[in-house]
């Protein structure tokens, strides 16, 4: 009971302690905002990394593409040991080239990659209609189709750049034919009658063919000079044409061709949006001439099968590609991880580094505690040797003194976990406040093209950094704690 | 009923030693107010000390009722410095944070646990009211000790050692720090208890007059116990001291 009594009274008469609270407030503080945006960002990033990518890719070291014709090798993979967790698969071409196209009269060319995808399958193996600028919405499939503005656009573009055409002439009134009746001419240097054409059946202008382009490659960036804020121009608008070239499958051999600009890829990935480029992929095969082959096979994983690293390597990378034959058969199976595992690695470390630097908030925090119940030991000299008198036990003591510094951790673990919660509730109010205030801007949305700052908050995250405290704080009121109890009641009392 | 048999202390300070007690003996009777004497430094105080476990002796045994106690665990010398030894000091050793009403029911908080506090907390501060009526100070219930007189913050710690109903009353030197009439009525308060409520108390003082007024004075020369003086006044007993 006395261990309560002396630890609240205390609380409540050394105004010193508060410097503990205060610096476990703000470690704890730190703590959580700091896991709760990496954690946002992590998110974020696995989303867009998962959302462009399948779970699992096919892929060929040929150029020309996977041997196999796609369905066949569908059927090949559903029905192999790895098929019972695919849920859909997807055949792609994804080849490297190049675009061109005028703005304000020069050209621009600029590497890209080439995507050419069946939209009905790219839907079912990751989001693909999600990130199309104008489709978002359309409940439909995802389409290569241009809508009548481009098509408005493209022609207006067209008939600017071409030669005007030939009005189509009339026959003469007053015509016949040459060697038929009729009146002949009879000046010889009258002007010979026009000659008419033949009426053939009119030709159609070549239905220009839709592409999806990257949004950033479409777009450029700026930074506002005056707002500071990020600007973008349209410098390849809907219904312009692009010529795209790209290499023959079959042979090293240029190849290309012109398109019409559909509509914006988006996912918010710069590396996506600033290279990408869809095209149907018939179209792709038809201008690589490489059949009905595909370059890769895009497999997504069905939804109750574990997603993590080592179940989809284990389970369906390694025998998927045995039974491809791979390495011999230059087919390789990759999972999402083997290839955006680098940047997802990254932010995992840089996360255990600024936990681990931060948590030296913690740590100052513990040093305070020692010093503070050091120097309240010190004082109470007296008064434990008193208490000892009356019969209050070594452990007892020692009792008053580490519940003393559970009270202060768990004060400060409550007020820097709300404050920490709502820090991170209100990250993007705040740090409007202070661009406002400063100037400055804080985070700066161009980078990542996030509207907002994410955030994530995690149960699990929030009672480690708890308990972490609470256990530092515990650790370092402990010397103080058992020097205390050592007190012989005489020694103390003596120390007058 | 209190036994010291042949009690030996020495505190040592680096190279130095000084021989403190060197083989006291002494019967504490029950019921008896006695008094311990003798010259600053004759190891008085010490010997209140190891007679209330407060400190060890370097050899010899203390006893209760016919037990040791000198040798006994933590546990059980806690216990007995809880209830059945109550202690006053000379600079009255109160807790500064606390009233003087908590003060007094220190000992009984030390007693219990929380749950034990809660149910019996009403009888304890009954107890605790009563004692302070008794020592005259229920009008500095809640004043803290900083707020109070020498004489009031003895006559707290003088209830606070009584809370427990402890059977033996250690007092060291209670009117050290008082004036006489002060020091008066703390005398008084324990003659009271000692004849009223027959608490056994042991008291060391360095005034003869106070001593002379209890049972039995022993003196202290040396570490060693040279004269026990019964009873009453005794001329022989001022002339040496003095």
């Amino acid at each position: 009971m006395y261990k309560f009594n002396l630890c609240l009274r205390y609380l409540r008469t050394r105004y010193l302690a508060f410097v503990c609270i205060v610096s476990i407030m703000l470690g704890v503080a730190t703590l959580i905002v700091v896991n709760s945006v990496m954690s946002g960002f992590s998110n974020k990033l696995k989303d867009r990394l998962l959302g462009t990518s399948a779970d699992v890719t096919v892929g060929t070291e040929f150029f020309g593409g996977l041997e196999e014709n796609p369905d066949a090798l569908a059927q090949r993979i559903l029905s192999s040991k790895s098929g019972q967790h695919i849920e859909a698969i997807a055949p792609s071409v994804e080849v490297v080239g190049t675009i061109q196209f005028s703005y304000r009269g020069r050209n621009i060319v600029k590497p890209v990659k080439v995507m050419g995808v069946d939209p009905a399958k790219q839907v079912k193996v990751g989001n693909f209609r999600e990130y199309i600028t104008g489709q978002k919405e359309n409940p439909g499939l995802p389409t290569f189709e241009l809508s009548a503005q481009a098509l408005q656009r493209f022609e207006q573009q067209r008939d600017f750049h071409a030669p005007p055409r030939l009005p189509k002439a009339e026959a003469p009134s007053t015509g016949g034919d040459f060697l038929g009746s009729g009146p002949q001419p009879t000046d010889p240097v009258a002007p010979l009658p026009a000659i008419p054409l033949p009426d053939l059946p009119a030709v159609e202008a070549p239905k220009p063919i839709g592409v999806i382009v990257g949004h950033s490659l479409a777009h450029w960036q700026y930074k506002d000079p005056n707002t500071g804020l990020p600007e973008e121009i349209p410098a390849l608008e809907i219904g312009d044409t692009i010529m795209l070239a790209t290499l023959s499958g079959d042979e090293m051999r240029p190849v290309w061709s012109t398109y019409v600009v559909a509509d914006y890829f988006k996912s918010e990935m710069s590396e996506y949006d600033s290279q990408f480029v869809y095209l149907p992929l018939e179209e792709i095969q038809r201008l690589r001439h490489m059949g009905n082959r595909a370059t890769n096979m895009q497999i997504k994983l069905k939804p109750e099968t574990p997603k993590s690293y080592q179940f989809m390597k284990q389970e369906v990378a390694v025998p998927l590609a045995k039974e491809l034959g791979h390495p011999h058969s230059g087919t390789y199976v990759l999972t999402w991880q083997d290839t955006q595992g680098p940047l997802l690695a990254a932010i995992d470390i840089e996360r255990g580094i600024l936990n681990l630097l931060l948590f030296m908030i913690v740590g100052v925090a513990g040093f305070g505690i020692l010093a503070i119940f050091t120097m309240i030991v010190s004082e109470k000299y007296r008064d434990i040797g008193i208490l000892k008198s009356l019969g209050a036990s070594n452990r007892g003591v020692m009792g008053i003194f580490v519940w003393y510094a559970i009270f202060l951790g768990i004060v400060g673990c409550v007020t820097g976990s709300l404050m920490g919660l709502g820090i991170t509730h209100y990250i993007n109010e705040i740090e409007k406040w202070i661009t406002d205030i400063s100037g400055q801007q804080l985070f700066d949305r161009s980078v990542y093209y996030f509207d907002k700052i994410p955030t994530n908050i995690e149960i699990t995250t929030v009672v480690l950094v708890n308990c972490g405290a609470m256990f530092v704080a515990v650790m370092s009121s402990l010397v103080p704690a058992v020097r205390a109890a050592r007190l012989q009641p005489i020694q103390a009392l003596r120390f007058e | 009923m209190l036994t010291a048999k042949n009690i030996h202390k020495t505190y040592k300070r680096h190279a130095h030693s000084v021989q403190v007690l060197t083989g006291v003996d002494l019967d504490v009777a029950e019921g008896e107010f006695l008094s311990i004497v003798g010259a600053s430094g004759s190891g008085k105080s010490t010997l209140l000390h190891i007679l209330g476990t407060l400190d060890l002796a370097d050899s010899g045994q203390i006893a209760l009722d016919g037990r040791r106690i000198d040798n006994l665990g933590n546990k059980d010398r806690e216990a007995l410095r809880n209830k059945t030894f109550g202690y006053v000091f000379q600079f009255y050793h109160l807790l500064p944070e606390f009233s003087a009403f908590d003060n007094v029911l220190m000992p009984g908080y030390i007693a219990n646990s929380f749950l034990g506090w809660m149910s019996s907390r009403r009888a304890w501060r009954r107890r605790a009211e009563e004692l302070m009526e008794r020592v005259g100070l229920t009008h500095r219930k809640h004043h803290k000790p900083r707020e109070m007189s020498g004489g009031e913050m003895q006559r707290t710690a003088i209830a606070r050692a009584l809370l427990m109903q402890p059977r033996v009353l250690l007092a060291d030197e209670p009117t050290g720090n008082l004036d006489a009439k002060n020091g008066d009525s703390i005398i008084s308060l324990l003659h009271g208890l000692n004849r009223d409520d027959g608490v056994t108390i042991v008291m060391v003082t360095h005034n003869l007059e106070i001593a002379s007024q209890t049972d039995r004075v022993v003196k202290l020369v040396q570490g060693q116990v040279v004269t026990e003086t019964p009873a009453t006044f005794h001329p022989r007993l001022m002339t040496v001291a003095g």
